[in-house]
């Protein structure tokens, strides 16, 4: 092929090095207001009263908002509305917004807003998801805690246990973490000259927060207009609304220009998070080395909102079993609402949590039968034909196993043991106290959004006399690079080079409706319509009696499994991944350096390949962050980390040099040159991989994260080394 | 209160009435229109907003801007030569270390800030003197290798002259 698979340059590259590219933060509109917002000063509250006057009456200040100038629907949610947008009875966590502020400069806002009285009943925060989903528990939302749960089961695990030679009981917790994008939440808002209510901002569909923001403000959706091409970092935390609808509603009453920037306090604290999720396991498999029972039951802290707490909680229970062929399966999983902040996507989507346990379930089981971890793996993977744990087959191609015989050939895995005995690098006095070693995690991933949710992608193409050819799609371009592959994909199909390509993205107005940036869906979906149109540009090319602009439309429906289990509910289509860590622990001080990873991943055909690599390695990196570094703490609701000095990301001093990325291509039939997607494998499994390889270094098993140096002292002070 | 400010900013005298707590990187990206200089933090932890001030690295966010006064000031809309890009920034596009591109100025500058203290750094120094500027996307590895290859390239042309 000419151009898919290759290097080439990214499209927006020389925009973004030169400081051209011009971010949502960026925009500077003559006559903006800057907008801030109130946030609730307790995580759970009752408002008795909100007194406006002060603020209102300052100088500067142009408008205060608050839930009465709401004029729609005064709630949204990706899945369920049950987050206000201004709220006038009850706060639910600390980022709860009461009131708007829009002013002349920030900093009159930001005074201003501080004058805003607000009178509050404080009530007792409920902080642990195992209390608040108890009978009797104070009702955060209507219908109870239990914001959602799932059940399933195959087999009977009470016989899988009893036949298996091995059976491992786990109890996991990861925390609640941070998305980190390097820009916070920004956007302005204006009346566009056809009088179109328009908001350019950050989101990852802009087509579902036109929606929500003409719901809230009562207005048609022709009447508002939503772009978001160019976004610096998202990682599904800006999936749900953030700032959009408090500019929409700050223009709407003042007929001005309204922009709004989220401080990185104010970033961690209000958007969504990661679930802080507690994970029970059990796990048996026969003296063969065969899996013959996995019993897993999830608690997820969702906090305040529902947002996609569900599907993430769906696809927790969906990939509980891993990639792998397991006869008895129970599966028990609840999404609790507490005070805790919120949480909904973030890369990984629920994956990420369960990776973590069922790949340390799957080390402890090799190493209790004294098996070869990758062979332990390689004999359990799932093949195309097989049932999942939920029972429904998996009808496409399945690259687990080729992704473990990959990493089998890999270089880390083979010079293992040399390896994880070479100390070399230190003095003689210090090389005793450092130990080295190995560990490895297999993964799969649903791509695109599951049966039951509405899963498309429309585009256009249009090819100019001069032979220039547009894409226009609706997805965001926030780092991924798809806006390239999207490029390369339309420049092989209709032979145009790739000087002579671009891409129009997210605009509501200009672009067609591509579905979700999410779900590692976008190569995939809109790949397969690009080709789709295609077709349709040779086909008016080949009748055209003269050369004049062409284009055409085309929509791609995403194929689904033909049962249907829950929202999301299963996934017919999966990318795969092994991955290979070596780390290295220093006794005398505990700390851990993650040495080299290999990622071996099966995203199918490779579309741009630098691109592909460039995801793996932010993988990587950030699970090393999830394993080792991130956390935000909570105190009674209250953040206690809210800035990157103390939430603390990997630097490039804590991201190996060696990070090798072999793609695994087993083709997918269904998929644009048998494209799949890539960017939430390429991190699930480097926490466990991580995990795997501590326990091989100091015989300690980790089962709560993140792991730091104390945590490594204190267990090599209490010896608590796993037989 | 308001105060008069004069900077050189990449190369042009610019003059500014700032607050006294104004912070340079917000003069920079809303009075003088350059918002190539990113904001991520607002403490100095993330190193969006470097830049050089006096031909040393700075966390603008940290600089008041108002003791900046009679500063040259280097952002990355001064990176790049006539109408081309540095041979950095090229490097950037061609290794592909640009992913959302927000930390990129920030990495940029702190790339250019090392490059004038060693001519031919090491992987370890590249990683230590990026290690203050944080990026959420890439894993640093595609930008480690763009400024090693910048040096060699750097040293290359050094040594033909």
């Amino acid at each position: 092929m000419r151009v898919v698979g290759k290097r080439v340059r990214r499209l927006d590259a020389e925009d973004k090095v030169t400081g051209r590219m011009v971010y949502p933060s960026d925009r500077v509109i003559d006559g903006m207001l800057w907008v801030e917002v109130v946030r609730a000063a307790h995580p759970n509250a009752r408002i008795l009263s909100v007194d406006t006057a002060e603020a209102q009456a300052s100088e500067g200040v142009v408008r205060v908002l608050t839930a009465r100038d709401v004029p729609g629907l005064n709630a949204f949610g990706i899945q369920i509305q049950d987050m206000p947008v201004l709220c006038h009875d009850r706060v639910r966590y600390m980022g709860d917004a009461v009131a708007l502020v829009g002013a002349e400069t920030r900093s009159i806002a930001r005074r201003a807003a501080a004058l805003v009285r607000v009178e509050y009943e404080v009530l007792e925060p409920l902080t642990d998801p195992e209390k608040a989903m108890l009978p009797g528990a104070v009702a955060l939302h209507p219908n109870g805690n239990i914001m959602h749960q799932g059940h399933f089961s195959k087999g009977d695990v009470e016989i899988g246990f009893k036949k298996s030679s091995v059976v491992i009981e786990g109890f996991y917790q990861v925390p609640m973490i941070d998305h980190a994008f390097l820009e916070t939440e920004a956007g302005v808002s204006y009346y566009g000259e056809d009088g179109q209510l328009t908001i350019e901002s950050c989101g990852q569909y802009v087509f579902r927060d036109q929606t929500q923001i003409a719901r809230a403000l009562g207005l048609e959706l022709d009447q508002v207009r939503v772009t978001a091409p160019y976004v610096g970092g998202a990682f599904g935390g800006k999936d749900e609304i953030t700032v959009q609808i408090h500019l929409a509603l700050m223009t709407y009453h003042t007929r001005r220009p309204a922009k709004m920037v989220a401080g990185r306090d104010e970033s961690i604290v209000a958007h969504t998070k990661r679930h802080p999720t507690r994970m029970w396991y059990k796990t048996g498999a026969s003296k063969s080395g065969k899996l013959l029972a996995v019993q897993a039951r999830f608690v997820a802290d969702t906090g305040a909102y529902a947002s996609l707490g569900g599907p993430v909680l769906n696809l927790m229970m969906e990939h509980a079993a891993g990639p792998y062929l397991v006869p008895n399966v129970k599966i028990d999983g609840y999404a609790v609402y507490t005070n805790n902040g919120f949480s909904s996507a973030f890369r990984g989507f629920g994956c990420t949590q369960a990776c973590v346990a069922i790949e340390s379930q799957m080390d402890r089981m090799a190493h209790k039968l004294g098996r070869d971890p990758l062979a332990f793996r390689q004999a359990n993977v799932l093949q195309q034909g097989d049932l999942a744990a939920l029972g429904y087959e998996m009808k496409l191609a399945v690259g687990a196993e080729a992704t473990v015989k990959s990493a089998r050939r890999g270089k880390l895995w083979k010079s293992r043991r040399r390896l994880a005995k070479d100390t070399s690098h230190h003095s003689p006095s210090l090389a005793s106290y450092i130990k080295r070693g190995v560990g490895v995690a297999t993964q799969m991933q649903g791509v695109g959004l599951g049966i039951g949710i509405p899963d498309y992608a429309e585009v256009e193409l249009r090819l100019d006399r001069d032979g220039r050819l547009t894409v226009y799609a609706g997805t965001n371009e926030f780092g991924q690079g798809a806006y390239t592959a999207y490029a390369q994909m339309a420049a092989e199909r209709l032979g145009v080079p790739m000087d002579k390509l671009g891409v129009v993205g997210a605009d509501t107005a200009v672009t067609p409706d591509s579905g979700t940036t999410t779900a590692s869906r976008t190569t995939y979906a809109v790949g397969n319509a690009i080709l789709m149109a295609a077709d349709k540009i040779e086909a008016l090319k080949a009748e055209a009696s003269e050369p004049g602009d062409i284009s055409a439309r085309a929509t791609f429906h995403l194929p689904t499994q033909d049962v249907e289990l829950g929202d999301g509910l299963p996934h017919l289509l999966y990318s795969y991944g092994t991955h290979v860590a070596l780390v290295e622990v220093n006794t005398l001080t505990g700390e851990i350096e993650v040495v080299a990873v290999e990622a071996h991943l099966d995203g199918g055909r490779v579309i741009f390949r630098t691109g592909f690599e460039g995801q793996s390695e932010g993988g990587v990196a950030q699970g090393i962050g999830y394993a080792l570094f991130e956390e935000v703490m909570l105190d009674q609701g209250r953040f206690l980390n809210t800035n990157f000095n103390t939430y603390i990301l990997p630097s490039s001093l804590d991201v190996p040099a060696d990070i090798r990325t072999v793609p695994v291509q087993v083709l997918e039939a269904s998929g644009p040159y048998g494209a799949k997607g890539i960017s939430e494998t390429c991190m699930v499994g480097v926490t466990p991989a991580i995990l795997n390889a501590l326990q091989d270094a100091i015989g300690v098993r980790f089962t709560r994260l993140p792991v730091k140096a104390e945590d490594v002292l204190v267990a090599l002070e209490e010896g608590r080394h796993e037989d | 209160m308001k105060i008069d400010l004069r900077l050189t900013i990449n190369g042009r005298g610019a003059r500014f009435e700032v607050d006294p707590d104004e912070r340079l990187v917000d003069t920079l990206r809303e009075k003088a229109g350059l918002t190539g200089t990113k904001k991520g933090c607002g403490i100095g932890e993330c190193g969006a907003c470097s830049l050089m001030l006096n031909a040393k690295l700075v966390p603008s966010c940290l600089v008041l801007a108002a003791s900046a006064d009679g500063a040259e000031i280097v952002t990355v809309e001064g990176l790049a030569s006539g109408d081309g890009l540095s041979d950095l920034q090229q490097a950037f596009v061609d290794e592909g270390a640009v992913q959302c591109g927000y930390c990129t100025p920030g990495m940029l500058l702190a790339g250019e800030y090392l490059l004038s203290r060693y001519q031919r750094p090491t992987s370890d120094q590249i990683r230590e003197g990026i290690s203050g500027n944080l990026c959420r996307c890439t894993g640093y590895t595609k930008i480690v290798s763009a400024i090693r290859k910048t040096a060699r390239r750097r040293a290359i042309r050094r040594s033909g002259r």
